[in-house]
C-alpha cells in the first residue's frame, strides 16, 4: 500500500478500526457506507478474497499428510491442536502459529486465533441464530451478574440488517426459543434426520430444524454484486470459498466498504495503545507497531472502534494508560478482562441408524441440524441455569468405517466403495455464566516480541457448567435412543477449555452503571464516549447460540449510533 | 458471478499469482512437511518395509483398479510415521512387524498369510479395548476421531491398516477408481441409491 503517511493530514480519519474480522469488517462497512472515511488496523497479513485460498481447490491427495497434523506443526499450534485438529494441511494458513505468538496460562485456556484480513470470520462454523428475549432478561431475573442494557427489541431491526447482507440459509419455525430472521431457502434434511425431527416432536416434544447458516442457497442481488456466487456444496469452507458461497468479512463486508472508496486497510500492523487526550476526554488515536518493521506510528480519528477479538481487544484497552485511566482505558469498573466466557462442547451423543439403505446424499452439506436449548426453558426446571443447544446430524459412513472393522483384501476393497450405513450424533453448545474470577489481564514483565505485555488467561468452567453437561450428554443419548437408533454411545470430553468454542467473550461488558460495567447501550465506553466495542468483549451473558451474527448486529447498531452522533457533534 | 463464471475465474487463479505474503505463510507451512522434527530411530529396515508393502497389498489389492503398492502406499506409511507419530506408536509398529518377522510372514503361501493376518486382527481387537476411542462431533457433521493420551502406542494392526486405506482412497488413482469424484457438486439433493452406486467423494 503506497498512502504517503508522513504527514499528519494522511494518518487522520474519520474513524479507526481495529481488526478486520466478523465485527471488525462489518464496522467498516456500516461506517465507509454512512459516508466516514475508515482506516481499518489488522495485525496480520493480507489475504486476498477468492486469489489467495491456496488450498481451495485442491484434491484430497494434494495434501502430503491426507489432513493429519505432523507432530512438528502440532507442537507450533499447539493451542489449535490440544483438543482436535483445528489447523491442519488445509486450513493452517488461516489459524496463528502459538508458538510465534505465545500466552501464559495461569488456568488453561484454548485461546484460538486467526492474525489476517478476515480473521476468524475465514473459518467460522457459520451458525446463525438470534439471541431471544429471555437470553436479554435471564441476569436479571436470576440475579447474575448484571442486567444487558439493551434488549432484544433493540437489537432485533440489526438482526434483520446483517442477516441480509450476510445472507442466511434457514427455516423460519415460529418458536420463541430460536428467533427467525431474515431467511434464504433452508437447506434439506436427510431422510432420517426427517424421521428424527418427527419421533422427537412426538415422543419428547423437543424441536429440530435445519441449521441456520450463513451460506448463501439463493443469492440476491446484493450478493452477487459483491461477486458471491450460491454454495456448491463442497463443505470444504474453512480453505476459503472461491465462490463466495459463505459469508466472510472478506467476501462480505470488505468488499462492500471498498466499494465506497473510503476504506485504507493496513496490514501487519498492531494496535499497541489507545492514544487518550486528556484535554477533550476523547481518544484521540491509535499507536501502531509495525509487525516487520517494529516501527511505531502513530493514526489519528473522531471515533475508534475496537473488534479485535474479545481477547486482544481487552488487552489493547489494558494496555492504553493514562494520568486519567491508570489500569487501562475505560477500566474505571475493574471490569476490564473480567467475565471471560464462551460456549462449552465437546459433549454429546452417538449411535447408528438401521434402515434408510437406500437414501442417499449428492453434495456435502456444509451444515447440520439444530435443537435449541429446551432446558430451563418453559416448565421445565433443571439443577443448573440455563440451556444449551445440540449441533449435529445423520451422515451415511464412508470407507473410514472400514479402519474399525475387521477385514481385508478385494472383497473389503470393493465393500468400501459403496456409501456404509447411517450414523447420528449431536454436540452441545452449552450457555456459560458470567464470573469476574474468569479473567485475562497483562503480564507485568513478560513481553511478547514487540513489547507489548503478554495475555495471562485465568479462567475455568464452573459448577453449573460442569453440571449441565452431565445432562447435555444424557439428553443426547435419551433422544437417540428414543429415536430407536442403536449402538447410543454418550462422550463428555473432560479436556476441553474455556476458549475452544471459538466463542470467547465478555471482557468488556455492556451495563447501565459505570461502576460494573465498561460500555453503555451503544457499545461506547462510559468514559470515553468516542471509543466502541463491538466484538464480543461487549457480551453482558452468552446464551446458548452462536454469537456472530449477534456480535454483527451489535456493530450495526453501534456504528449507527456514532453516526448519529457525529452528525450532533457530539463526538 | 453465476456458477461457469466462477468456475473459469478460479481456474485462472490456480494458475495465477498468489499474494508474497500468502506464498510465505504457505511456505512455512509446508516447510513443515516432511518431517523436519522427526523423532529420530523410527527407519525400517529393507526386510521391514518389504512386509509392510505386502501387507498394505494384502489389505488392498490390485483388481479392476490399482492396488496398495500401484499408488505408493508403503512409503506413504512410512512418511507418516515419520513425520504424525510419536515414539509409542514407533514402538508398537515395530513390535507387530517383528512378531510377523518371527513366524517368517513372507515366506509363508497365500493362505497362510492370510490366515496369519485374521490372527493379527483378532489380537489387535482384544488390545483396543483399552483404548477409549469416542467419536465427537463438534459442531458441524465432522465426526472427530478422539482418543484420551495413551502411554502405550495404537495396536501395529490398527496404524497399519488406518495409513493404508488413508493412503489408498485418498491417493488420486485410488480414490477415482473408487468412488464418484465430485469436486464441486453445485448441488445439494437427497437421492435414493441406484443399483452398484459407488460412494461419492468430494
Amino acid at each position: 500500500m503506497n498512502l504517503n503517511l508522513k504527514s499528519g493530514k494522511a494518518r487522520t480519519f474519520d474513524a479507526i478500526v481495529v481488526g478486520s474480522g466478523m465485527t471488525g469488517g462489518m464496522a467498516a462497512k456500516e461506517l465507509t457506507e454512512k459516508g466516514l472515511q475508515v482506516l481499518m488496523i489488522e495485525r496480520g497479513r493480507e489475504v486476498k478474497h477468492i486469489e489467495d485460498y491456496d488450498t481451495a481447490m485442491k484434491g484430497p491427495w494434494e495434501f502430503a499428510h491426507r489432513g493429519k497434523v505432523p507432530v512438528h506443526s502440532a507442537e507450533e499450534y499447539w493451542a489449535n491442536n490440544r483438543f482436535g485438529t483445528l489447523a491442519n494441511e488445509e486450513t493452517g494458513p488461516f489459524f496463528t502459529n502459538d508458538r510465534d505468538n505465545p500466552y501464559i496460562e495461569k488456568r488453561p485456556f484454548d485461546w484460538i486465533r486467526a492474525y489476517h484480513t478476515g480473521g476468524k470470520s475465514m473459518h467460522w462454523g457459520r451458525q446463525s441464530y438470534r439471541m431471544n428475549k429471555q437470553d436479554f432478561e435471564a441476569n436479571a431475573k436470576e440475579g447474575i451478574a448484571i442486567d444487558w442494557p439493551i434488549r432484544y427489541e433493540d437489537l432485533e431491526p440489526w438482526y434483520t440488517h446483517v442477516e441480509k447482507f450476510a445472507g442466511i440459509s434457514g427455516q423460519a419455525e415460529g418458536w420463541e426459543v430460536l428467533p427467525d430472521g431474515h431467511f434464504l431457502p433452508a437447506m434439506p434434511m436427510s431422510a432420517p434426520e426427517l424421521y428424527f425431527r418427527e419421533t422427537m416432536m412426538k415422543k419428547l416434544n423437543r424441536p429440530v430444524t435445519i441449521g441456520r447458516i450463513a451460506n448463501l442457497t439463493k443469492p440476491q442481488p446484493w450478493h452477487t454484486d459483491l461477486g458471491r456466487a450460491s454454495c456448491q456444496y463442497r463443505s470444504k469452507c474453512a480453505r476459503g470459498c472461491p465462490y463466495g458461497g459463505y459469508y466472510s468479512s472478506l467476501s462480505g463486508a470488505i468488499p462492500a466498504a471498498r466499494k465506497t472508496n473510503r476504506l485504507t486497510v493496513l496490514h501487519d500492523t498492531i494496535a499497541s495503545e489507545i492514544i487518550y487526550d486528556e484535554k477533550t476526554k476523547r481518544a484521540k488515536g491509535i499507536r501502531v507497531i509495525h509487525q516487520h518493521t517494529m516501527a511505531v506510528e502513530e493514526f489519528f480519528a473522531k471515533i475508534i472502534f475496537l473488534n479485535a477479538g474479545s481477547m486482544n481487544t481487552a488487552a489493547l484497552l489494558l494496555n492504553s494508560k493514562s494520568n486519567r485511566f491508570p489500569t487501562g482505558l475505560g477500566n474505571d469498573s475493574d471490569q476490564v478482562g473480567r467475565n471471560i466466557m464462551d460456549h462449552h462442547l465437546g459433549v454429546g451423543a452417538n449411535a447408528t441408524v438401521e434402515g434408510f439403505e437406500n437414501d442417499y446424499i449428492f453434495g456435502q452439506r456444509p451444515n447440520a441440524l439444530y435443537i435449541p436449548r429446551f432446558r430451563n426453558w418453559g416448565n421445565d426446571k433443571k439443577n443448573f441455569l440455563r440451556g444449551y443447544g445440540y449441533q449435529g446430524g445423520a451422515s451415511k459412513s464412508d470407507w473410514k468405517r472400514g479402519i474399525t472393522m475387521n477385514g481385508f483384501g478385494a472383497n473389503f476393497k470393493e465393500e468400501m466403495s459403496r456409501p456404509g450405513t447411517w450414523t447420528m450424533g449431536f454436540g452441545g453448545f452449552g450457555e456459560i455464566l458470567p464470573d469476574p474470577s474468569n479473567r485475562m489481564f497483562l503480564d507485568a514483565e513478560k513481553k511478547d516480541k514487540w513489547g507489548i505485555p503478554m495475555i495471562v488467561f485465568d479462567a475455568a468452567f464452573g459448577e453449573n457448567e460442569l453440571t449441565m453437561r452431565k445432562d447435555m450428554m444424557a439428553s443426547a443419548v435419551e433422544m437417540l435412543e428414543a429415536a430407536g437408533f442403536k449402538n447410543v454411545t454418550g462422550f463428555n470430553r473432560q479436556d476441553t477449555h474455556p476458549g475452544l468454542g471459538i466463542h470467547d467473550m465478555g471482557t468488556a461488558r455492556m451495563g447501565k452503571d459505570p461502576k460494573s460495567s465498561v460500555l453503555n447501550k451503544f457499545n461506547q465506553v462510559h468514559a470515553c464516549k468516542n471509543v466502541f466495542v463491538t466484538d464480543g468483549a461487549a457480551m453482558v451473558s452468552s446464551g446458548c447460540v452462536n454469537p456472530s451474527i449477534t456480535y454483527m448486529a451489535m456493530t450495526a447498531r453501534a456504528a449507527h449510533h456514532a453516526v448519529e452522533e457525529l452528525k450532533k457533534q457530539n463526538l | 458471478m453465476n456458477r461457469r463464471n466462477a468456475l473459469t475465474h478460479v481456474a485462472a487463479l490456480l494458475g495465477g499469482a498468489f499474494s508474497a505474503p500468502t506464498l510465505l505463510a504457505m511456505k512455512r507451512w509446508e516447510d513443515h512437511i516432511p518431517g523436519e522434527s522427526s523423532p529420530p530411530g523410527f527407519t525400517l529396515t529393507e526386510n521391514q518395509k518389504l512386509l509392510v508393502a505386502e501387507i498394505a497389498e494384502m489389505i488392498i489389492p490390485r483388481t479392476s483398479t490399482p492396488g496398495a503398492k500401484d499408488v505408493g502406499v508403503p512409503a506413504f506409511i512410512v512418511m507418516m510415521l515419520q513425520d504424525c507419530y510419536k515414539t509409542p506408536e514407533h514402538k508398537s509398529f515395530l513390535e507387530g512387524l517383528s512378531r510377523l518377522e518371527k513366524i517368517q510372514f513372507l515366506h509363508l503361501d497365500a493362505a497362510q498369510k492370510t490366515d496369519a493376518l485374521k490372527q493379527v486382527e483378532i489380537d489387535a481387537a482384544e488390545e483396543m479395548k483399552v483404548y477409549q476411542v469416542q467419536q465427537t462431533k463438534m459442531g458441524d457433521n465432522e465426526d472427530r476421531e478422539q482418543m484420551a493420551i495413551q502411554v502405550k502406542g495404537l495396536p501395529y494392526w490398527r496404524l497399519m491398516k488406518e495409513l493404508t486405506m488413508l493412503g489408498y482412497f485418498t491417493s488420486e488413482e485410488g480414490l477415482k477408481s473408487s468412488f464418484e469424484y465430485v469436486p464441486v457438486p453445485g448441488k445439494l439433493e437427497m437421492i435414493k441409491m441406484k443399483p452398484h452406486q459407488k460412494a461419492f467423494a468430494y
